[in-house]
């Protein structure tokens, strides 16, 4: 902690991130609000440059390693990037097995994420005089709530469904350009409906919603929704209801928005529109769109219009680069230093027509704000919600964590639908034309943001590969316009009430899901000493 | 009770993530049922800041005992040995991962990274990665092949890219339930108990393996044939129980038509995924695969090879798995 004049404190937060690297953050605080940010990610390890003069299938291993968490999602781009720079035609059966497995990924996620790595914050003991914080210990205590153990521990159900498909969870390559490589049987079939419905009695809807899928989609605006919460006793006590509550009680609605401009890259192709994956034709087969809402606008999305800067992050140079001319030179943080460079995550930016080059928040809730876009193609998803909250309480932690959970029901009923739609009868692969060069586009949405890859094939082999993820477009840092990355964004403004453990912080960060548990130091500001270290999370 | 401290290295999480999937025990009644005491693990431990600061420092000063040290991820020494590609609370982790190694009564390497150093190794392993006690399969690694722990034990290790959750879960229990002195480890320092028989064991498609039929092309190809001659399966090399207990309850990579990659291997991966190697069986003189089953040798693999599939039955040759 250094007090630089009377008012103004900086502040040091390390570790803050832990599920891809490390994540540092600082953050200058004025009269008990933060001001400015800078984010720091900590850990490299290089895999794109692993990946020059590899075999053109090389990401189909390498890049679900990136993350343990989201390695499906992974792995669904990769393909697609192979798929488009291959020109392979893909059988309807391959991209609906796609779609479910990509799917069970996310299904798994949001109920890990939200009671193992958000909701504990939510018994902080800045809270302890809130109404209803017993009731809170009692559902979120870490390990022992009544609802902590159960979202956790049968999150693996949705992902047993991914391994009848893919052999495994985390950490499968099963998906390969012209399809897929298993062919399910009847009983897998069957099996994987009957592992989906019991987490979906179970957890969805005994525990969750407190109510059917099909009630709970028919909420379309804030006003329905607060209705559904209070409808009946079960709605009532169900964990969304009680989190809605809590969350607007302690404030998650008023702080932690951001700049409120979004980018989703969409997933899930409807398998007749997309036999041939190409770049240019993807946005029109997406099921869940892609789309940039940005200063009130919709947008269609263009891949050509995305970028990474580098200067503020530990590689060569300054520039700005579109990712298939894209480089990595990693440089010693310690010189880095010098040049004013503070992190190891590049800064990706859209190129808005008339706005130039934009960070943009990506996510559940850049994902909502686009499904609320009413033009569309009759097989793309439509969903108001999300957009109707925003523009009657405008973004915040309380609307980004919602929007997370508000796609647990909807995923639920995709999912079941395809494998409805699965042919056993039909091929699952076609086997490609292994092209010796090429240009490659495939992207996804992981749980937690757009997450995408470009390649470039020459002889036969990687001769270019840049994977830009969601935890990039989210904490990346300052670009060479000085623009804030959306999460050093989302802080400022943050009040900070206790600097001894400054919990917001720790919300607006977990609420991007690229955080699981803050450290705090604090330097004194004319020795660089460390004067104390304080924790975020004070509950335990 | 036994203590036990959780890191990340240059990690993905996939390790911990795997855990997660544990049945029997599962990984919350492991830590609060069976003995263990969790002292930290970035992702479950609630304790956080001060606390972990206190429980770090109490364990390098011997304040506290560490008996289970686990660690996921490769240990990245980049760039030019320095270690400040990977921070870790204000300092390289190689310097944590020193001073909580000598202090440690066990220490545990979950994943490939851990063991072996993983895929970051693959050249030109530009964060100048390495495993704990191994360089792939070259011993020494971080720590130098002649280290042991304050037990007198190399660094036990539990490969997989991911580990199985029970490989993890059950040799956490071994050892915090005293049972230490029944591991055996072998030239990889992998407990024998999980890494003697082969991912081949238990395999629905070793009837195929042994008339020498062949999976020919994926997707519905998998509905009949094996994975090894064609498409680049290693099982009959790749020591793991893969098949034995299944994955999620539910498959495996050879059962859903995914062939082994070896990953419990310390080459893994193999070829560093050069052009050409990538799902397609490597071959010499064209026809014979270049890696053969553990233990045979190609002048009596050929001879066994042409016998079986001279004697191979007609179901061998149809559709086994089918709708």
């Amino acid at each position: 902690m250094t007090v630089t004049d009377s008012k103004t404190i900086d502040l040091e937060v390390s570790p803050l991130g832990r599920v891809e690297g490390d994540l540092d953050l600082r953050v200058k605080i004025n009269d008990g609000v933060v001001t400015e940010a800078w984010t720091e990610a900590l850990m490299f390890r290089g895999f794109e440059i692993i990946l020059r003069g590899k075999d053109p299938q090389a990401g189909l291993i390498m890049t679900p390693r990136i993350c343990g968490i989201c390695g499906g999602s992974h792995l669904y781009k990769a393909c697609f990037a192979i798929d488009t720079a291959w020109k392979t035609v893909l059988p309807p059966n391959a991209i609906t097995v796609r779609n479910i497995a990509q799917a069970c990924e996310t299904l798994q996620s949001i109920p890990r994420w939200f009671y193992a790595l958000f909701a504990i914050d939510l018994v902080n003991k800045k809270y302890a005089k809130a109404k209803d914080y017993d009731e809170a210990m009692r559902r979120f205590a870490p390990f022992v709530g009544e609802s902590y153990e159960p979202g956790v521990v049968l999150g693996a159900k949705p992902v047993e469904v991914y391994a009848i498909f893919g052999g495994q969870w985390p950490h499968s390559s099963f998906m390969i350009p012209g399809g897929v490589m298993c062919a399910p049987t009847l009983t897998d079939i069957t099996r994987s409906i009957a592992i989906l419905d019991y987490w979906r009695q179970e957890w969805l809807e005994n525990r969750f919603l407190g109510c059917s899928i099909e009630r709970y989609r028919q909420v379309q605006t804030w006003e329905q929704l607060l209705e559904w919460c209070d409808e009946n006793e079960s709605q009532h006590k169900s964990d969304l209801a009680f989190f809605i509550r809590y969350a607007m009680g302690i404030g998650l609605d008023k702080y932690g928005g951001g700049y409120g401009n979004y980018l989703a890259m969409g997933t899930f192709f409807e398998p007749s529109q997309y036999a041939t994956p190409t770049a240019d034709g993807r946005n029109r087969a997406l099921i869940t769109r892609a789309g940039v809402y940005s200063d009130g606008t919709d947008l269609p999305f263009d891949h050509m219009r995305v970028t990474e800067d580098v200067t503020h992050s530990y590689f060569r140079g300054t520039g700005s680069l579109h990712p298939w001319e894209g480089v990595t030179e990693p440089i010693d943080p310690a010189d880095g230093r010098a040049q004013d460079k503070y992190t190891w995550a590049k800064a990706p930016r859209y190129d808005v027509p008339g706005q130039g080059f934009v960070p943009l928040e990506v996510g559940p809730f850049a994902r909502q704000m686009v499904a609320g876009n009413p033009e569309r193609e009759v097989w793309q998803d439509y969903d108001p919600l999300i957009r109707d909250i925003y523009s009657k309480i405008g973004p915040s932690i309380f609307l980004r964590v919602l929007a997370r959970l508000h796609e647990a029901p909807k995923y639920y009923e995709m999912t079941r639908r395809w494998i409805d739609q699965i042919d056993l009868h039909d091929r699952f692969y076609i086997k490609p034309v292994e092209r010796e060069s090429g240009k490659g586009f495939g992207a996804t949405e992981a749980a937690r943001g757009a997450l995408a890859d470009w390649i470039v094939l020459e002889d036969n082999k990687i001769a270019n590969y840049q994977v830009i993820t969601p935890t990039a477009w989210n904490i990346g840092p300052k670009d060479g316009k000085g623009a804030n990355g959306p999460m050093e964004e989302s802080f400022i403004g943050a009040p900070v009430e206790d600097l001894h453990d400054p919990i917001e912080l720790g919300h607006v960060a977990r609420s991007f899901d690229s955080c699981i548990v803050c450290t705090v130091h604090a330097y004194d500001g004319k020795t660089g000493e460390e004067m104390a270290r304080f924790k975020v999370n004070g509950m335990m | 009770m036994a203590t036990l401290l959780w890191l990340q290295a240059g990690a993905c999480s996939g390790n911990t993530i795997s855990l997660l999937q544990a049945e029997e025990p599962t990984v919350i009644d492991l830590l609060t049922d069976f003995g263990v005491e969790l002292l930290w693990h970035p992702s479950l431990g609630p304790e956080l800041g001060e606390a972990v600061h206190k429980i770090l420092d109490d364990l390098v000063s011997g304040a506290k005992p560490l008996d289970i040290f686990v660690v996921e991820g490769t240990v990245v020494q980049g760039p030019n040995g320095s270690g400040r590609m990977d921070m870790f609370a204000g300092r390289p982790m190689t310097e944590w991962i020193t001073d909580l190694t000598s202090v440690a009564s066990i220490v545990v390497g979950v994943g490939d990274c851990a063991a072996y150093g993983g895929l970051p190794t693959v050249a030109p392993n530009p964060s100048e990665s390495t495993g704990l006690q191994f360089h792939r399969e070259v011993k020494g690694g971080y720590l130098g092949k002649d280290w042991v722990s304050k037990a007198g034990l190399p660094v036990i290790n539990i490969p997989g890219c991911p580990a199985h959750p029970d490989w993890i879960s059950q040799i956490v229990m071994a050892v915090a339930t005293g049972r230490a002195g029944d591991l055996t480890l072998d030239e990889y320092h992998r407990p024998s108990t999980l890494f003697t028989t082969f991912t081949h064991n238990g395999c629905t498609r070793n009837g195929f393996f042994e008339y020498k039929q062949s999976t020919t092309e994926f997707g519905q190809g998998t509905r009949t044939g094996c994975l090894f001659y064609e498409l680049g399966c290693r099982g009959p090399m790749t020591h793991s129980s893969c098949n034995r207990i299944l994955w999620n309850r539910q498959s495996s990579k050879t059962r859903a038509g995914h062939p082994c990659l070896g990953c419990t291997e310390p080459q893994f991966p193999f070829d560093d995924l050069m052009p050409g190697t990538i799902f397609k069986t490597q071959k010499v003189s064209g026809v014979i695969p270049r890696d053969l089953p553990t233990g045979a040798d190609h002048l009596t693999y050929l001879a066994a090879a042409a016998a079986a599939r001279i004697s191979a039955p007609q179901w061998s040759k149809e559709d086994m798995f089918v709708v």
